[in-house]
């Protein structure tokens, strides 16, 4: 089985949720303005995300999470034990 | 007006998760009786501490995605789960309808012209309770954190780690409906039921009137429920109003509808069963195979008490008798009783009576709750669907446990072959709601 690393796994996710040509998720694509997310569909991205890596995304990181690139980095700072909260 | 058949069954319930699985394990006697979850107990001492949990589902198998599980109640995956084996029965093929959504289109059916009829006793309650919980013990844990005693608490308490956003959607008692018209792109009518233990079988009723009527030509028509919830508050709810059965020496044996030694109902965590409706002209155009057919539906009220059934029974007896005659038929003509049966004390002594005195011990009489628990607004679906079943294929399920019956009724002790032209199947509801189904054989059709 391929082991997917970190940034490729949020892709994944990302494509799960809003169904976008996986060609088009790139770093610097905006969810809203790139990938036509609605706010249902940023809100299912944060539980997917949540459920796929543990934690808790917190209200103001999720306003902050507006590109895939921010989403990546995001979860890279979730995965370190210093900032992980809640239970997985 | 037009003629209604079944022409397709979905069931997951505690005792089977898929339709056929369901009817050999209820022709095999096999029932789901399991002690209550442990960590339940921390939080109260129950009355009873048995009851019938659902085998694990696996919801992708009826093509229900990741996505459709986080934005869904328990309920609206149940009845999608059972429409799509409903569906799959009647020879009704799908196509993808929305990709992201997941959803999909029906073939040869008009979806204008398709309703969802579903009932529901308590809706999305284990959501709301879930979402509840956050909302209370996330905060508390926080606090209780900071001042450095959170550790002898967390044990207690369990929450989702997000109170989720789709949590009223979820919550709704009309999720499962809905649930079922958006996957399955249908435009009918589509509607919801309350009326507790008996809205399985008010909503198949309703969905017959439909399709009867002629305000759809057919309908994916049943009922859902799922009572878990992390603490046990939702059984704690059934169980102080002493209604719950007492799990005595040997738990397999304790839930027994109609027997003289019955303490009460066996708690489902949960089921759901939904049957495609529709008229004969509809399913005889598309090459459907009847299962039954649905002769008459009719309802009453007790209007006597919220937790008890009237002892004399007038209102079920009145409604019985307008459900035979509704039907072209006489008393003497029903072969077969699935009675509503639930175990309690009240119940079954009125019921057992009502049939001996319309019936006498003619017709088999049968409890489905022997072997599947309560399943609250499920049941009825669950039993109209047995009802047809034991139609379509001659035979019907033992009373499990029965060994000392309350009356001298014809109860069915064991699945042999037996003669089943017309069914009656009826429902009792806290509240006092009374429900009532009458089906006949389609072998004539």
């Amino acid at each position: 089985m391929e082991v997917l690393g970190l940034e490729e796994r949020v892709r994944a996710i990302v494509k799960e949720v809003l169904k976008v040509n996986e060609a088009v998720i790139k770093p610097d694509a905006r969810f809203r303005e790139d990938l036509g997310a609605d706010s249902l569909d940023l809100v299912t991205l944060l539980m997917a995300l949540e459920q796929e890596f543990g934690g808790s995304i917190s209200d103001a990181e999720a306003a902050g999470m507006t590109t895939v690139g921010q989403a990546q980095a995001l979860i890279s700072g979730l995965k370190a034990p210093s900032v992980m909260k809640g239970s997985p | 007006m037009r003629r209604v058949v079944i022409t397709g069954i979905g069931i997951i319930a505690p005792n089977g998760a898929e339709t056929g699985r369901f009817w050999e394990n209820c022709l095999a006697a096999r029932s789901s009786v399991a002690p209550i979850p442990e960590t339940w107990k921390a939080y109260h001492s129950f009355s009873s501490n048995i009851w019938a949990p659902l085998p694990p589902l696996d919801f992708q198998q009826f093509g229900i995605n990741r996505i459709e599980m986080m934005q869904s109640d328990t309920t609206a995956l149940l009845a999608v789960a059972a429409a799509k084996q409903a569906l799959s029965m009647a020879d009704v093929e799908t196509s993808p309808a929305n990709e992201k959504k997941n959803t999909l289109t029906l073939k040869a059916v008009d979806a204008l012209r398709m309703g969802v009829f579903i009932g529901t006793g308590i809706g999305g309650i284990s959501s709301f309770a879930a979402n509840e919980a956050h909302h209370v013990f996330s905060p508390v844990q926080a606090k209780l954190s900071d001042e450095g005693a959170a550790g002898g608490f967390s044990g207690w308490v369990r929450f989702p780690n997000r109170f989720n956003p789709f949590a009223v959607a979820m919550s709704m008692p009309n999720t499962a409906a809905a649930s079922v018209g958006i996957k399955y792109s249908l435009h009918g009518p589509n509607m919801t039921v309350c009326n507790a233990c008996a809205a399985g079988t008010s909503a198949v009723g309703r969905a017959f009137l439909a399709v009867r009527g002629g305000e759809a030509d057919c309908a994916l028509a049943g009922g859902v429920e799922y009572l878990r919830d992390d603490y046990g508050g939702i059984f704690r709810a059934f169980d102080c109003a002493k209604t719950l059965v007492k799990a005595g020496e040997d738990p397999n044996r304790a839930n027994r509808p109609f027997d003289k030694d019955r303490s009460g109902f066996l708690f489902a965590e949960g089921g759901a069963a939904i049957l495609m409706l529709e008229s004969l002209d509809h399913a005889r155009s598309r090459g459907a195979r009847p299962i039954a057919e649905i002769c008459s539906f009719v309802e009453s009220f007790d209007a006597y008490s919220m937790m008890s059934p009237d002892p004399t029974g007038c209102d079920i007896e009145r409604m019985l008798r307008i459900a035979v005659a509704n039907a072209g038929l006489a008393l003497g003509d029903i072969d077969y009783i699935n009675a509503h049966g639930t175990g309690t004390a009240a119940n079954d002594e009125m019921e057992a009576r009502i049939i001996e005195r319309l019936f006498g011990d003619k017709p088999l009489v049968n409890s489905t709750k022997s072997l599947t628990g309560h399943c609250v607004g499920a049941s009825g679906a669950i039993e109209a669907a047995v009802t047809a079943l034991s139609i379509r294929y001659q035979t019907t399920h033992g009373c499990k446990n029965l060994e000392s019956p309350i009356a001298a009724l014809r109860f069915v002790r064991d699945a042999l072959p037996y003669s089943i032209k017309t069914a009656l199947t009826q429902s009792f509801a806290f509240g006092g709601h009374n429900a009532a189904l009458v089906l006949a054989a389609s072998s004539s059709l």
